[in-house]
């Protein structure tokens, strides 16, 4: 049988003709080819039945960015011992110094190793040293110091003191890298043994060998997603526009009908802007409108002032509301795409800053089935195609419809873009006389069912690994 | 969105005729509930703030018995005048919550899951039509341990009384500082010297509205004649809660006397029903239908509404409690909802608009087009970012600080007025992975200005070994030569924050300087424990290449 063998495992086989089972570090010294080059030659000699190979798995462990930070400043509960040092101090003046995740950890890491003692008193809950001799280097400390010399493969800590350490330490995030390392011993197998080098054709080379993986440049996944939902509006006849993301509160609340004490409008639930008010708020007109249809509808005193108080807009409706009381067409498809805001505690599936998209249509015969049917199409277009549809509340619409679709993957319905038509008391007052048909919603949650995510930061986390590998073509 | 959770074998029995469990579950959607959770014979639905009708199962089960066609038509209260009743008014409660109404319900029972259903409904009308309290607020009452008249009231903060869940009695002052209601309501009396009060014939007091009842009127299981008062600052929103207590304890089987209110511009409440009439057609045109009045006045009345025929137009008689119906497109939902939304066949309607993209998003596509074709790869931020990262660790200056007001998360308090921080950001959490990086993001960036301007922004990092200036200088020469036909100067700069003194330059396009290029500060990049080299630039795309 002859074999057609690239110049890489010629010089593999050759050296353990004369030398057997070597590591792959050892083979690289021998021949003074790369790592890399060693394990591509390695793998299709293994392939070709030529070498054996034994697989050892170390891991090597190494300083992460709150490591390398803790070696600079010492751990959270280093430094949360030495500012009570010289005295207790309350939970506000150890947050001036340590902010955050480090403030917690401080916190509890120092409760665990018994260092502190937390009292609580009238003015809020006080820190003291708990015994100022029994602070000696700790375990954990002595770990980051040793990995800052070297990496270390972790088998070193088995059985020894720093065992558990280590353990607790791992499990805190950043700041320990952990690193499989395959030791891999190559051995000749008899067919690899019996080779004669000097007779091997050298012009052909193997082109069935594996090859390393190249990254790829690429659009963000969810660009791609919100890309895709702009092109099906497009295709649907819709013509976007934009608008900025800081608004008055008169468009993103009082010209929809919200009434100024609605719950939504307090700062639990929108970003308001730290003394910043609107400068031109609207038209004369506009604004005498909508405050006379708040104090028909709602019977409250409508004020102004709280009108001029600029938020991140908690949705794109703003927009198009500005958009239609200025332009009043009689004839529209109309869209907007863009961030919005919700002071949300953020969690799997909350964030405080999210793209929403919201279509418009403008007509004089135009129904609730037709808004229906462009849904119905829209979906069908990014490939979405079992949907109905159930009664739902919005505040600025009037019937309200949410979509709810079938997602094969899941095996549920999932509830999608809500609809309606705007009320007579959010359009009226505009002079908007025709109906305004609406519907939208969050393409975050859209882009998670492509691309299989179930936590929603995973999108603004820009972690190399999945925008390398998240499968483009959805 | 409010939840409740229901009993499903319960609701099965309010709603009658033998109704199954999956008939239920089926229909609730279609009244605007979704299913939030079922278990084994419980479910949690969701409703909205504007039915608070649904926050419990009488509520709901009247809804379902409409859609499920087994009793139709508007809910007829039965308020008799006898007993005397009545509750007068002092004149010095109109400084502080000038209006009271309530009614008297008789002959009930309350098991544990009813009086469960009624707290959540009392809970729900406190959060959101009474505003926390503040506009209106309940306090439902064992009638038999009063005597009437009634008296509504101010008195000093001294006043002494036994509070619910008590045995021993406290000044209105100890109530407000020392109870948990005391300290989350007290604020809506502000500083005022006098404070509400309900006292009985006897001189007895019944309730400190809007912060607690009475320990003497506790509510139990044992109770069977209930007194109910609403307090508020708004009479229109006090009566709509009344309306709304009154219906769901009728679907609890109470009957009802009338509570007289007498003095200082309150009235005894009534319930009267209003009605609207409209034509057919619009009706129709708006749901995209044909259906005849005798089936819009059916769809009517399976949502619990009166509805009759009249000249060719029909007059519906809407409930005092539904005052979520402000007009004809109310009722228009409701004729919907009666149809049968699953009955409305999605319809595609003709169209000669042509669509298109706004400019500006398709001159980002194309640069984010070319910056994937340099090697770069796109991240998302958001614009909403922390001080931390923005200024910080970057050492820029934070004098033009925009923030936000009461942020749940130290991530998101701060607009950002520049790309490149984030970047770094991303590079410092990558470190593990293989070099070299590349990083692009385009956005929204703000700076303050009448009172705030927002212009979009590209930047781009490059971080590896071998990394230079020249080779970032290269990449946005080129992006806009090919992207703009637009050539570019980049001046000396003598510092700045971000980059290394010597290595830093201004971008110039036609006179005007639009952005900064560089490589990255050795301690900016240590803050950040990024290893390797960084070269970067952030330009200004507003009036350069769109407005």
């Amino acid at each position: 049988m002859s074999h057609v063998l690239h110049d890489i495992e010629k010089q593999i086989i050759n050296v353990l003709q004369s030398d057997p089972d070597l590591t792959e570090e050892k083979i690289s010294q021998e021949t003074k080819l790369s790592m890399d080059q060693i394990r591509r030659g390695v793998e299709w000699l293994r392939q070709k039945k030529l070498a054996d190979v034994s697989e050892s798995i170390n891991i090597s462990l190494s300083l992460g960015k709150n490591g390398l930070e803790a070696l600079k400043n010492g751990l959270p509960e280093r430094r949360l011992v030495t500012l009570v040092r010289d005295g207790p101090k309350t939970f506000d003046e150890i947050r001036r110094s340590l902010h955050g995740f480090d403030f917690n950890a401080a916190i509890s890491n120092a409760k665990k190793n018994d260092w502190i003692n937390i009292e609580k008193t009238d003015t809020g809950s006080k820190i003291s040293l708990k015994d100022p001799d029994a602070i000696v280097p700790h375990d954990s400390e002595l770990i980051i110091s040793r990995l800052s010399e070297r990496t270390i493969i972790s088998t070193e800590f088995d059985n020894t003191p720093l065992a558990e350490p280590l353990k607790s330490l791992m499990e805190r995030p950043d700041f320990i890298i952990a690193d499989e390392e395959k030791t891999k011993t190559v051995s000749l197998s008899e067919t690899g043994k019996k080779i004669d080098l000097e007779k091997l054709d050298s012009g052909a080379i193997d082109v069935e060998a594996d090859v390393p993986h190249v990254h790829a440049a690429r659009i963000h996944p969810l660009k791609d997603t919100i890309n895709e939902i702009r092109d099906t509006f497009v295709h649907l006849g819709f013509t976007e526009i934009t608008g900025n993301l800081s608004q008055s509160s008169f468009w993103n609340f009082d010209a929809l009908f919200t009434p100024q004490d609605h719950p939504a409008r307090e700062l639990q639930d929108t970003f308001y802007l730290k003394g910043l008010n609107a400068k031109q708020l609207a038209t004369p007109t506009q604004i005498k409108n909508v405050s006379s249809a708040h104090k028909k509808g709602w019977r409250y005193y409508w004020d102004i002032q709280e009108a001029k108080k600029m938020v991140l807009r908690t949705h794109t409706t703003c927009v198009t509301i500005k958009h239609l009381a200025d332009k009043k067409p009689d004839e529209a498809r109309i869209f907007s795409l863009g961030r919005v805001f919700r002071n949300e505690k953020l969690s799997f599936k909350h964030l405080a800053e999210f793209n929403q998209v919201e279509g418009i249509v403008v007509g004089k015969h135009i129904t609730l089935r037709d808004l229906m049917g462009i849904q119905k199409e829209f979906y069908r277009k990014i490939g979405l195609t079992k949907v109905k549809f159930w009664p739902t509340f919005f505040p600025y619409t009037e019937p309200s419809l949410q979509s709810m679709v079938y997602n094969e993957k899941l095996g549920k319905w999932i509830e999608l873009f809500g609809m309606g038509i705007f009320r007579p008391e959010v359009t009226k007052p505009l002079g908007i006389t025709k109906p305004v048909l609406a519907w939208g919603g969050g393409i975050e949650r859209i882009a998670m069912l492509k691309f299989g995510l179930d936590d929603v930061r995973e999108f603004y986390n820009n972690n190399l690994s999945w925008l390398r590998t998240a499968t483009k073509c959805q | 969105m409010p939840v409740v959770e229901l009993n499903i074998s319960r609701l099965q029995k309010l709603v009658g005729k033998n109704t199954n469990k999956k008939q239920i579950l089926d229909r609730l959607p279609f009244l605007g509930l979704d299913i939030e959770s079922l278990g084994r014979n419980t479910v949690r639905v969701e409703y909205s703030p504007n039915r608070p009708d649904y926050s419990t199962d009488f509520g709901i089960a009247l809804g379902l018995q409409g859609i499920l066609g087994i009793n139709k038509g508007m809910l007829r209260l039965n308020v008799r005048n006898h007993g005397n009743y009545e509750i007068r008014v002092d004149s010095s409660t109109s400084k502080i919550r000038p209006f009271v109404t309530g009614i008297i319900a008789r002959n009930g029972s309350l098991d544990d899951e009813a009086v469960k259903q009624i707290i959540n409904m009392q809970e729900d009308l406190h959060v959101g039509l009474g505003r926390k309290r503040k506009k209106s607020s309940i306090g439902i009452h064992d009638l038999d341990n009063i005597s009437f008249p009634l008296k509504y009231t101010t008195t000093s903060r001294d006043h002494r009384f036994v509070p619910l869940n008590s045995t021993k009695e406290s000044s209105i002052s100890e109530i407000l500082r020392d109870s948990e209601v005391g300290r989350d309501y007290g604020s809506i009396l502000g500083q005022s010297s006098k404070v509400p009060l309900i006292t009985d014939a006897k001189g007895q007091t019944i309730s400190f509205p809007p912060i607690i009842n009475a320990a003497l009127t506790t509510v139990t299981t044992k109770t069977k004649n209930l007194l109910v008062e609403v307090t508020g600052i708004d009479k229109q929103a006090a009566e709509d809660m009344l309306s709304v207590v009154v219906t769901i304890l009728q679907g609890a089987g109470f009957q009802f006397s009338q509570l007289k209110v007498s003095g200082s511009k309150n009235s005894t409440p009534n319930f009267t029903p209003r009605s609207i009439t409209f034509d057919v057609d619009p009706v129709n045109k708006i749901l995209g239908l044909n259906i005849s009045g005798s089936m819009l006045v059916s769809c009517l009345k399976k949502c619990r509404l009166d509805a009759v025929t009249k000249n060719k137009k029909i007059q519906c008689t809407i409930p005092r409690y539904r005052f979520d119906i402000f007009g004809g497109m109310d009722i228009v939902e409701e004729v919907a909802l009666g149809y049968g939304i699953e009955n409305l066949k999605p319809a595609w309607p003709a169209s000669a608009h042509i669509g298109e993209k706004n400019t500006t998003s398709e001159k980002l596509d194309s640069i984010s087009r070319l910056m994937t074709g340099f090697g770069f790869m796109e991240a998302l931020n958001s614009t909403l970012a922390s001080e931390q990262i923005l200024y910080e660790m970057t050492n820029r200056d934070s004098s033009q600080i925009i923030s936000v007001t009461s942020s749940k998360s130290q991530e998101h308090t701060i607009l950002r007025d520049s790309i490149l921080p984030g970047l770094l950001e991303n590079l410092s959490k990558n470190i593990h992975e293989t070099y070299p990086q590349k990083f692009f993001e385009s956005g929204i960036v703000f700076s303050t200005g009448s009172p705030i301007k927002e212009t979009v922004n590209l930047a781009c990092v490059t971080a590896s070994e071998e990394t230079h200036f020249s080779e970032m200088k290269a990449v946005l020469q080129s992006l806009l030569r090919i992207g703009f036909n637009t050539k570019c100067e980049t001046k000396t700069l003598s510092n700045h924050a971000l980059f290394s003194q010597g290595r830093v330059a201004e971008i110039v396009i036609s006179g005007k300087a639009v952005g900064y290029i560089g490589e990255l500060d050795s301690k900016v990049l240590e803050n950040f424990r990024i290893r390797t080299r960084v070269v970067g630039f952030e330009i200004k795309l507003s009036g350069l290449i769109f407005d």
